[in-house]
C-alpha cells in the first residue's frame, strides 16, 4: 500500500484530493494544504493539558445541588453515581459512570499515549493506535450527557420552595474539560499514526 | 570489483510507476485517505455500497440514491421540527399540587443569569444552534447543487457544515433527558409534552440526514460544477 507522502504528493486533509508537491490550497474543497497539519502536537498538548486542568475541579466540586424543602445538598460526579446505584437505578448509574467518569479519564490517557508514541517513535501497532484514535473521536461528545442533565434539572425543576436544582461549579468545569479534550483529539493529525511504519 | 546495480524492477517500483501514471493522467482519479494518506483509485460505486480505506477503514465513498433530494428533504424537515420543538412545552413536573411546564427555550432562558449563563450557552449552542446551522448550511449547498451553477460560497459552506458535525449533540441531549427523568422520578410526577416527542423524531431525522450525505459525492459535484 502506497501513501501520498511516499511520492511527495499532498493529500487534502479534508476531502482527500491529491496534489503534487508545493500545492497551497485544495482545488476541490479550498482547504489549505499541508503535508502534515502544522503544530499538530503543540495544539494537542495545549488542549489536553487545559482539559486535564479542568477535569480536576470537575471531579472535586459539586456537579449539582438539590434543594428539597429549603435543604440544600451538593453532589460531585461520583456521589451522583452512587446515589443512582443506591436507589437501584443500575442502568443509569452505569451509563453515567461510563460517560462522566471512565471515558473522560480514559480519553485523556489515550490521547496522551498517542501523542507520546508519535513524538517518541514508540513501536506500538499502528492498527491499535488507529482504533484508539477512532474511539476517542467517536466517544468525546457523549461525555456531555451529565452537563445536559444538570442543565435540564436546573432549568426544568422549579417547584417553588418544594424542590429545585442548582448547578454546581463542577458542571461548568466538566463541560469545559469535555470541550478541550474534543479539540485536543481533533488537533491530532491521524496521518502521523502511520508515518515511519515500515511493515504492519 | 563493484557489484552491478540491480536493474530488475521490484513490485514496489511497478506500483510506484502505476500510481504516478494514474496521477498524471487524472489527479482526481486518485484519492488519498484523509485519515491515513493511503492512495486509492477513485471509482464510481453503486448507491448503497460503501468504499472504505484499505488501511484504516475510513469511509471514503458512500453514495446514496438521490442524495441531493434526500438530503434537502431531511434537512428541511429537521429545521421545521426544530422550530416546532422550540415552540411547544417539553416536560411538565407536578408535585403536591404545584405544576411546572417548561419548553427548551424556557429552560435555556431560566439558566441565563449569573455564571449559569455558561451552561445556557453550552446547551443553546450544542443542542439548538449547531444542528440548525449545519442543516441551514447543507440546505444552501444542496439547493445550489440542484441548480446548474452552485453558489460561489458552496465550498466554504460545506466545509463549515462538515466541521460542525461533531458539535451537534441532539442525541446526547436525548440520553441526558432520560437520565434527568430518572433523577426526578421519585421527587415529582413527570408528564411528556409535545416538544419531547417532536425532539425524538428530530433526532431520528437528523441521523437519517447525516447518513444521506456522501462527502466525496458532494465534493466531486462542487468541483465539477465550478470548473
Amino acid at each position: 500500500m502506497m501513501r501520498a507522502s511516499d511520492f511527495g504528493w499532498i493529500g487534502c486533509h479534508n476531502c482527500g484530493a491529491v496534489h503534487s508537491k508545493g500545492g497551497q490550497t485544495c482545488r476541490t474543497c479550498g482547504s489549505a494544504l499541508h503535508h502534515r497539519l502544522p503544530n499538530s502536537m503543540q495544539k494537542l498538548w495545549a488542549w489536553l493539558l487545559t482539559g486535564i486542568f479542568f477535569l480536576i475541579p470537575a471531579n472535586l466540586y459539586p456537579l449539582l445541588s438539590n434543594e428539597i424543602f429549603g435543604h440544600e445538598e451538593g453532589h460531585t460526579i461520583l456521589e451522583g453515581i452512587l446515589l443512582f446505584a443506591q436507589s437501584g437505578d443500575y442502568l443509569v448509574a452505569g451509563v453515567i459512570f461510563l460517560a462522566s467518569f471512565v471515558i473522560p479519564f480514559f480519553k485523556v490517557a489515550v490521547i496522551a499515549t498517542l501523542a507520546l508514541s508519535i513524538q517518541h517513535g514508540w513501536q506500538l501497532s499502528p492498527r491499535l493506535r488507529h482504533v484508539l484514535y477512532e474511539f476517542v473521536e467517536f466517544i468525546g461528545r457523549w461525555s456531555m450527557i451529565d452537563v445536559f442533565v444538570v442543565a435540564l434539572l436546573t432549568g426544568l425543576v422549579h417547584l417553588g420552595a418544594i424542590l429545585a436544582f442548582l448547578p454546581g461549579a463542577g458542571a461548568i468545569c466538566f463541560a469545559l474539560s469535555v470541550i478541550c479534550t474534543m479539540l485536543s483529539a481533533q488537533a491530532l493529525d491521524a496521518k502521523l499514526i502511520w508515518d515511519g511504519v515500515t511493515n504492519e | 570489483m563493484t557489484s552491478l546495480p540491480d536493474v530488475t524492477p521490484t513490485s514496489d517500483d511497478l506500483e510506484r510507476r502505476a500510481w504516478a501514471r494514474l496521477f498524471e493522467a487524472d489527479p482526481d482519479g486518485v484519492i488519498a485517505c484523509p485519515s491515513c494518506d493511503t492512495l486509492h483509485v477513485a471509482e464510481t460505486i453503486a448507491p448503497g455500497q460503501v468504499a472504505r480505506c484499505k488501511r484504516c477503514h475510513f469511509t471514503l465513498i458512500a453514495p446514496r440514491r438521490d442524495t441531493l433530494n434526500r438530503t434537502l428533504a431531511l434537512a428541511l424537515t429537521s429545521a421545521m421540527l426544530m422550530v416546532a420543538m422550540l415552540s411547544f412545552p417539553f416536560l411538565t413536573l407536578t408535585r403536591q399540587g404545584l405544576s411546572n411546564e417548561v419548553s427548551i427555550l424556557g429552560m435555556i432562558g431560566g439558566l441565563a443569569h449569573g455564571w449559569y449563563m455558561l451552561l445556557a450557552i453550552v446547551v443553546a449552542m450544542f443542542v439548538v444552534g449547531v444542528p440548525m446551522l449545519r442543516a441551514a448550511a447543507l440546505i444552501y449547498v444542496v439547493w445550489g447543487l440542484r441548480q446548474k451553477r452552485p453558489p460561489r460560497a458552496a465550498r466554504e459552506v460545506f466545509r463549515l457544515a462538515e466541521a460542525m458535525a461533531p458539535w451537534a449533540m441532539t442525541e446526547v441531549f436525548l440520553i441526558g433527558t432520560g437520565v434527568a427523568l430518572v433523577k426526578v422520578a421519585g421527587l415529582a410526577r413527570v408528564g411528556f409534552e409535545e416538544a419531547f416527542w417532536i425532539f425524538c423524531v428530530m433526532v431520528l431525522v437528523l441521523a437519517l440526514k447525516n447518513a444521506s450525505v456522501c462527502r466525496w459525492t458532494i465534493w466531486t459535484m462542487i468541483r465539477e460544477r465550478q470548473e
